[in-house]
């Protein structure tokens, strides 16, 4: 008996948000990544084909992280002393974007300065030629004082500048638009907040085809659910015309799920856990395939098998069924 | 429309000071201008007084009835309270705000109103809390409320359901569901209960230059499903406008016709237009994106005027 397949038809889709410039736009990417430009919710190829598949970021730090798992540091071994090491080895790993994390301290516990920020910066494009996006350490103060030196070192390459929140967002947003870069805008789970900045941003000048919004999410077990449903509210409301939040989404998933406990603790846990590794791994990739199925368009991990995991199951989601 | 004037609200810093030095001129001022406004009843929020509630609430009666007639409203959950200042009253039947469907509550606060002679508002919420959706709330009315009415010989037209009023801030989906709830209620029994609702929790948590238009587009659009009764600010003159202009039906400014038209449409089920709308007015653009809001078509934002 034939089944007839019900489609929706939606009167919106997704802004396409492009990263990274190449030589012939003025920067030294080796390519572009587009995101973005859904017609549809995610993956139902036959309503309308997703123009975009969703990508993979990988986070490094601008030097050896203190407080990441043993277990991360360990596979990325002598790579995470130095950047650009760690942007070439990401590389390799398959990232098809590269998320640099600016601490807030060098490793002599003395304040990061603009140099230093701009000196990773320029030592990560040069080792890679993917798109970078560029976190500031997460301090008011300090993100504007690094990312507005991070932006001019990079002026021409479109890389993205995070984070801008609803209490900190008008050097960045400033700086992006001085030096042609992009912005990604973070808020806690909420709807409302993350339509407001969305305004917010917009209304200093920005267009909306250089934000990414990230809405914030919990990992598998600790919120997720919540996130979900409002990254779900969120992309519903772009494919029925909100144009406030027609905006592509990153989404943080290696973060959420290496501060777990299934993930952070090795000893001390009942031995039906299983093994450390694959559990944390597990842990990454199952928190990263829920948000690519509430909308997510880039994912940013942190284990190199975790973005094996989810490039694959990426590719099959692409597969028209 | 028959307003209980909010404005004697313990929420309001200048109410809290006034009642802190037992300021009676301030609060009479206050209940005069409300009934001048229009307010045909005064709602009396104190907060519960747990210390000192055998004082303040026959002090606020006293005070209030020196200078008008009007019903006045117990909004408290002190019960004590509520019938130390009961027993005040002289003039006009008071209203107590209110009883929710909790058993606890469903127990006691019907037994003081029928004991006083008052009317009684009743909140569609559960031990479970406040559902989203108009049926479920409807059912509370239905199953709880007038169940127990019944049950003690309470006049049903002494009961006000309120159907609560949540904000467009953060419980959005709520809003449509709300007016769906009113339009239900009033066929709900026969004869049917009196309908309230509190209009100013439509816009709490909205920054305050947008929650006057917030509210009088919400009023309209109830007005559409035949709300007769709100807990509402009086001295909002806008809002009181929109309330005349929706009662007499009276079409002869653009802005007028439009909320005339919103209303209809509501009342006729159908979706308010944007054919209803010339966008070229500013202000008629401003009330179309708060019906989209309030209908939960487009995502809330503080700034959502200026999308």
């Amino acid at each position: 008996m034939p089944v007839e397949i019900v489609k929706d038809k939606w009167p919106g889709s997704v802004r396409q948000v492009t990263l990274g410039a190449t030589a012939a736009e003025g920067g030294t990417r080796s390519h572009t990544v587009t995101v973005g430009g859904e017609a549809s919710l995610p993956f139902m190829h036959f309503e309308a084909p997703m123009p975009n598949r969703p990508r993979v970021a990988i986070e490094i730090k601008d030097r050896r992280p203190d407080d990441w798992s043993p277990l991360l540091l360990e596979v990325w071994g002598a790579a995470a002393d130095n950047p650009a090491e760690w942007a070439k080895a990401a590389e390799q790993a398959g990232a098809d974007l590269i998320v640099l994390a600016l601490s807030l301290t060098k490793a002599d516990g003395s304040p990061t300065q603009a140099a230093d920020a701009a000196a990773s910066v320029k030592a990560v494009l040069g080792a890679t030629g993917l798109p970078l996006i560029v976190f500031g350490p997460g301090q008011a103060e300090a993100d504007n004082e690094l990312l507005v030196a991070v932006a001019e070192a990079a002026k021409g390459e479109r890389i993205a500048l995070g984070i801008c929140e609803d209490k900190n967002y008008r050097t960045i947003v400033a700086t992006a638009m001085a030096n042609g870069h992009l912005v990604t805008a973070r808020t806690p789970m909420d709807v409302n907040l993350a339509k407001q900045l969305n305004i917010l941003i917009s209304d200093m000048g920005l267009p909306l085809d250089r934000i990414l919004m990230d809405p914030t999410t919990g990992a598998l077990g600790y919120g997720i659910e919540y996130g979900f449903s409002v990254m779900e509210r969120l992309r519903l409301a772009a494919l029925q015309g909100d144009n406030m939040t027609q905006l592509p989404m990153l989404v943080t998933p290696g973060f959420e799920a290496w501060k777990t406990k299934e993930s952070k603790v090795g000893e001390g846990v009942p031995a039906d856990w299983g093994n450390w590794l694959q559990r944390a791994i597990n842990w990454e990739v199952m928190t990263a395939v829920t948000l690519l199925e509430s909308g997510a368009d880039i994912v940013v991990l942190r284990h190199p098998e975790s973005v094996a995991r989810v490039k694959a199951v990426i590719d099959g989601l692409m597969q028209p069924a | 429309m028959y307003i209980i004037g909010e404005n004697i609200h313990i929420i309001s810093d200048k109410v809290k000071a006034a009642l802190k030095e037992r300021d009676a001129k301030f609060f009479q001022d206050l209940a005069v201008r409300q009934v001048e406004a229009g307010a045909q009843a005064l709602d009396l929020n104190l907060g519960p007084r747990k210390a000192d509630w055998q004082e303040v609430f026959p002090w606020i009666v006293d005070t209030v009835q020196a200078v008008v007639d009007v019903p006045l409203s117990f909004d408290s959950t002190n019960i004590l309270g509520i019938e130390a200042g009961l027993q005040r009253v002289t003039k006009a039947q008071p209203i107590i705000n209110s009883t929710s469907a909790e058993p606890e509550r469903l127990e006691k606060v019907p037994l003081l109103a029928k004991k006083y002679n008052t009317r009684l508002i009743a909140l569609t919420m559960g031990s479970s809390g406040i559902p989203v959706a108009a049926d479920e709330r409807v059912n509370i009315a239905l199953e709880k409320i007038i169940p127990r009415m019944l049950e003690i010989d309470f006049p049903i037209s002494d009961l006000i359901i309120d159907p609560l009023v949540l904000t467009v801030s953060g419980c959005q989906e709520y809003c449509p569901h709300l007016i769906e709830a009113v339009r239900t209620l009033q066929y709900a029994w026969d004869p049917p209960p009196a309908i309230s609702v509190g209009l100013s929790n439509v816009s709490n948590a909205v920054p305050n230059e947008n929650r006057p238009l917030i509210n009088r587009v919400y009023c309209a659009m109830l007005m559409g499903v035949g709300l007769k009764m709100m807990i509402a600010n009086p001295l909002e003159r806008e809002l009181m406008e929109v309330v005349r202009i929706i009662e007499q039906r009276d079409a002869s400014t653009p802005v007028g016709a439009l909320y005339l038209k919103i209303a209809d449409r509501i009342a006729n089920m159908e979706e308010p237009s944007i054919e209803d709308v010339d966008m070229s007015d500013p202000e008629q653009a401003a009330i179309w994106k708060t019906v989209q809001i309030l209908l939960n078509k487009v995502i809330y934002a503080e700034s959502y005027l200026s999308q």
